[in-house]
């Protein structure tokens, strides 16, 4: 116990700013997954063939890759493939390769939850839609998507929670997000027990509060709802 | 009512399959201006998919659509253009239900910028005030009942002023006491001088208010004719057998 504040007291402002680093990373990431699980969801709803095998290209290639597998290959691979290729000074920070990672794989999910929502909405209000002259992409804007994301809210909140913890494992790339901050910590006192302890409190505590306002929100977006 | 020779919509050897099936074979018709016409049949007939060709809502197959001069078949006629004047009112209604009753009737007008934001909300309230339902413009679609829904969604097809409206099953989904609320609206309409088409199982609606009765089985137009003619007096044994079963 004495071990235990004593980690706290000495290394608090570590860990809460690895834990910060996290979240970075989760927020950044889940913003560009967004657009990308937009773009490519909306391939995959389209009756465009083309744009449909992109699509459905993407979700496998992306999902039959490990994260960890997928960071490697951002981190170390693409820079020496740019540097075989002539260019010398390309780098790219663990934050950078980070969040292309997990921008890509959480992408591959979000277009996932994206077909879902949009195929969740009642075929006959794209229908109503373009019977009244809208186009298909203001149809969609207007009609179909703000119906799909309401639909989409407790996914996307779900994927937020797994892509939090999976950040974890860019640990291996050197970015210094909570669990990296546990390998120093623990490294450097030997208390492995209290340390991973510490280190998985702080992710459940984050994680406990965002499935509570998820909730909440989820709440208030079926009020007065019908289906 | 005058009516005018003017050709709204002209349909000539109209097929539609989905895959292997056939469900229109060979459709060939013309809807004049002001004319109420009235498609019956027995379900599978291809009556309902008929209407939606009218406005390219189902792929054409084959022949010509020329509505108001443009032929729909074509696929590289401005599809969304034609649309703008033709208004469809389906059978579930398909109101938008994350926007209030005048959001639904503005969107379009406003969308396409036809009209701005202060003339859509005045039409809107205006159709609104047509179909008995103003006190209802703030309100959300989940909060109304079926006859209200519907007439809502008949006065958001209105609200880009249409030449052509079409009606798909309006009252099959409602209530039977919430019939005639519906109908009594399209019967303004009609009253009006509105270019309507409209499949219907409401006998006696069509009796009173088609210029024309289309009886369809099969994918074919079987026989059509004035209601009086149709109803009372049919020839083919097909309308008779579907008469017989529906009166």
């Amino acid at each position: 116990m004495a071990k235990l504040i004593q980690i706290l007291q000495t290394y608090s402002g570590m860990l809460l700013e690895s834990l910060g680093q996290t979240m970075l990373l989760t927020l950044l990431s889940l913003i560009f997954a967004f657009v990308i699980g937009l773009i490519f969801g909306l391939m995959n709803v389209s009756k465009n063939k083309v744009l449909n095998f992109i699509g459905t290209l993407y979700v496998d290639a992306v999902r039959g890759v490990p994260l960890i597998v997928l960071a490697y290959f951002i981190y170390f691979g693409i820079p020496a493939g740019i540097k075989a290729a002539g260019v010398t000074n390309f780098r790219l920070t663990a934050l950078q390769a980070g969040t292309i990672a997990l921008s890509m794989n959480a992408g591959a999910y979000m277009a996932e939850i994206f077909r879902a929502g949009i195929q969740s909405v009642d075929k006959g209000q794209m229908e109503a839609a373009r019977s009244l002259g809208l186009s298909y992409g203001k149809a969609m804007q207007k009609v179909v998507l703000p119906q799909a994301i309401r639909t989409m809210v407790p996914s996307i909140i779900n994927q937020f929670i797994i892509s939090l913890k999976d950040t974890s494992i860019l640990s291996v790339i050197g970015f210094p997000e909570l669990t990296k901050a546990g390998n120093i910590i623990a490294g450097n006192t030997f208390a492995v027990l209290q340390v991973w302890a510490i280190v998985a409190v702080m992710y459940m505590i984050v994680i406990t509060i965002l499935s509570k306002i998820a909730k909440r929100v989820e709440r208030r977006l079926n009020v007065g709802k019908e289906r | 009512m005058v009516k005018s020779d003017k050709v709204k919509v002209h349909v000539k050897n109209l097929q539609k399959s989905f895959g292997k099936l056939e469900v229109l074979k060979s459709i060939s018709a013309d809807v004049t201006e002001g004319e109420v016409v009235v498609l019956i049949g027995p379900s599978g007939s291809g009556k309902s998919t008929f209407l939606r060709c009218l406005n390219r809502l189902e792929d054409i197959t084959g022949g010509e659509v020329v509505v108001d001069g443009v032929d729909i078949a074509d696929k590289k006629c401005d599809i969304n253009k034609v649309r703008e004047n033709i208004g469809m009112v389906f059978q579930h209604f398909n109101l938008f239900p994350h926007m209030t009753v005048l959001e639904n009737i503005m969107l379009a007008p406003v969308e396409l910028k036809k009209m701005t934001k202060e003339e859509a909300m005045e039409k809107g309230l205006m159709l609104l005030r047509r179909v008995g339902l103003e006190d209802k413009a703030k309100v959300y679609p989940p909060q109304l009942s079926g006859g209200q829904k519907q007439r809502v969604a008949i006065a958001r097809a209105l609200a880009m002023n249409p030449d052509i409206m079409l009606f798909d099953e309006p009252t099959s989904a409602l209530d039977p006491e919430m019939v005639g609320e519906v109908l009594s609206v399209m019967k303004q309409l009609a009253a009006d001088g509105m270019t309507m088409i409209i499949v219907t199982h409401e006998i006696g609606f069509a009796r009173e208010v088609a210029d024309r009765i289309i009886f369809m089985d099969g994918g074919y137009i079987v026989e059509q004719g004035k209601p009086g003619e149709i109803l009372s007096n049919p020839k083919e044994p097909r309308t008779i057998d579907f008469l017989n079963k529906v009166l």
